[in-house]
């Protein structure tokens, strides 16, 4: 256990190392951020919707300021596999998962909390209906973090299954590509979740791509009351046993197959 | 002509020693197939829901969606070096070699690359582009054909040009720099949606500095016989000549910045 916390806190470490590129980050995550709120204000002034606009706005800031939780890769691991120098982490006496793990998790969180925090700061300060709302209420915001950590524990295994898969196809691009449209699709990056046909709703907000930030967005601006709390988490804490075992299923079978590219 | 001739050269180069690997090549048109798919797919729901936008009908959205998805995939398809490949260039040093060759330097990172796995994306915006047209009931004739020819062209052109800042900016700091991908990538997702329904700031940044409404959504609209702001006729084969205007001043700026230019030594 203590070996996983040390690689955790080493990595948050590193990950504060890039402050400047952040910066660049915050200002292009922003730009993007406004576009979106530009243009659900022009279909909303075409015809309004059973969401007020101060929650879609809300909504676009939060998606926005916790993308880089979402899309952060361990590209180290990326390299890692195509040179074949994945082997001299085999000889670590680590488990390899959650070794990789630990990793992702911390450059997660770091990542997206650098960013967030001060995106969010400044959404606050945006014109009503432009910006962030405050939180529904005390209950709701607390409830949203929690669900946010095991949104955070969803989004990790699904990372790791990635790895796994593009270990075997030694390709990184294809797979990745497609299993992060489905992550941005079905989160609600591209589009809010609550906007997506009514008939969907039943279906993709079982979806494990629905755990990691619409959950929790929506706890955040009641439009999950907090007495759906204890549902929301099982159902999430259920997703990420699965896709940690099917992760885990997967590098294991790896493990045995594994043949080290040479170089 | 010769710069045209060894452009065209280096494209077949490049494209037949991409295909070599067949099954890796197949797997990335796919994924960018499902990619792009994907904003399609956000287009069509956001026309499920809200019906319209403003004066535009949903068949209007998925022209403009398909003209910047054309435009924009064009330029990555050819453009690999300038929109893909120069920022590592740069750092790895390997643009030194480059320095050395009796060509120019934009003509060299032009050959360098091209990605055909776009083709696909391509693709799409082509099937948006129809469907948009039908379902605007658009009635074609030479004119509006030419517009459509000049407005792709022209956006192509200024895509471009905006992939050079980043360049130019990468001259100076090595690291790629993010911000500018507010421009480019930023411009595309803003204006694959008609410009007028975006607030004052907006419109200006869309217009004035990257011209992406005087390119693509003056030609659109008019071809949908709804000319934006009431503009007449002559101005739809005028305006996108500032796709091409943009771009020349950019490759002004990008030679200067070669002069600049410092190896990073390895």
């Amino acid at each position: 256990m203590r070996a996983y916390l040390s690689v955790f806190r080493m990595r948050l470490k590193m990950e504060l190392q890039y402050r400047g590129a952040m910066i660049g980050g915050i200002v292009c995550q922003m730009f993007f951020g406004i576009v979106l709120v530009a243009l659900y204000h022009a279909l909303y002034a075409s015809k309004a919707q059973a969401m007020p606009i101060e929650s879609v706005a809300t909504y676009v800031w939060l998606q926005q300021a916790f993308f880089r939780m979402m899309v952060a890769t361990d590209q180290d691991l990326y390299d890692k596999i195509k040179t074949g120098n994945i082997s001299y982490d085999l000889c670590r006496p680590v488990d390899m998962y959650w070794f990789y793990y630990t990793r992702i998790a911390a450059q997660k969180l770091m990542g997206s909390l650098m960013r967030g925090i001060p995106m969010m700061l400044v959404a606050f300060l945006l014109p009503k209906g432009w910006g962030m709302t405050l939180p529904y209420s005390i209950s709701g915001l607390f409830s949203g973090l929690l669900a946010l950590f095991f949104g955070l524990l969803c989004m990790c295994a699904l990372e790791n299954i990635t790895m796994a898969i593009s270990m075997r196809t030694l390709d990184p691009k294809g797979i990745a590509g497609m299993l992060g449209l489905l992550m941005v699709t079905f989160s609600g990056n591209l589009l809010p979740l609550t906007l997506f046909p009514d008939s969907w709703q039943k279906i993709i907000t079982m979806l494990p791509y629905a755990q990691l930030l619409d959950a929790p967005i929506r706890l955040y601006s009641g439009e999950y009351p907090v007495s759906d709390l204890p549902l929301i988490i099982i159902r999430q804490a259920g997703w990420a046993a699965v896709l940690i075992l099917l992760g885990i299923w997967l590098w294991e079978r790896n493990r045995r197959k594994m043949i080290i590219q040479g170089g | 002509m010769n710069t045209l001739h060894l452009y065209i050269r280096s494209m077949g180069m490049l494209l037949r020693s991409q295909l070599q690997y067949t099954s890796s090549f197949i797997m990335q048109t796919l994924a960018q197939l499902v990619m792009e798919g994907g904003e399609m797919l956000a287009v069509i729901l956001v026309i499920d829901r809200f019906e319209s936008l403003k004066h535009w009908t949903g068949g209007n959205l998925f022209f403009f969606f398909g003209l910047m998805s054309v435009s924009f995939y064009i330029t990555e398809f050819f453009g690999r070096g300038v929109t893909g490949n120069f920022p590592s260039m740069v750092r790895s040093g390997q643009l030194d070699t480059l320095l050395l060759r009796p060509r120019g330097i934009l003509t060299q990172v032009l050959c360098s690359g091209v990605d055909p796995r776009r083709i696909t994306c391509i693709a799409v915006g082509v099937t948006a582009l129809v469907m948009g047209s039908n379902m605007s009931r658009v009635s074609w004739n030479i004119l509006k054909v030419l517009a459509l020819a000049e407005s792709i062209v022209m956006s192509c052109m200024l895509i471009l040009g905006l992939f050079l800042i980043e360049g130019i900016f990468c001259i100076h700091s090595v690291k790629s720099v993010e911000l500018v991908n507010a421009l480019t990538y930023g411009g595309r997702s803003a204006c694959q949606y008609p410009i007028d329904i975006y607030p004052r700031p907006l419109k200006i940044l869309f217009t004035v500095l990257a011209p992406f409404a005087l390119t693509m959504h003056v030609p659109a609209a008019y071809i949908m016989d709804k000319p934006l702001y009431g503009w007449p006729t002559w101005t739809v084969f005028v305006t996108p000549l500032s796709g091409a205007l943009v771009f020349a001043i950019l490759v002004m700026l990008f030679n200067r910045g070669v002069k600049f230019y410092r190896s990073t030594g390895s």
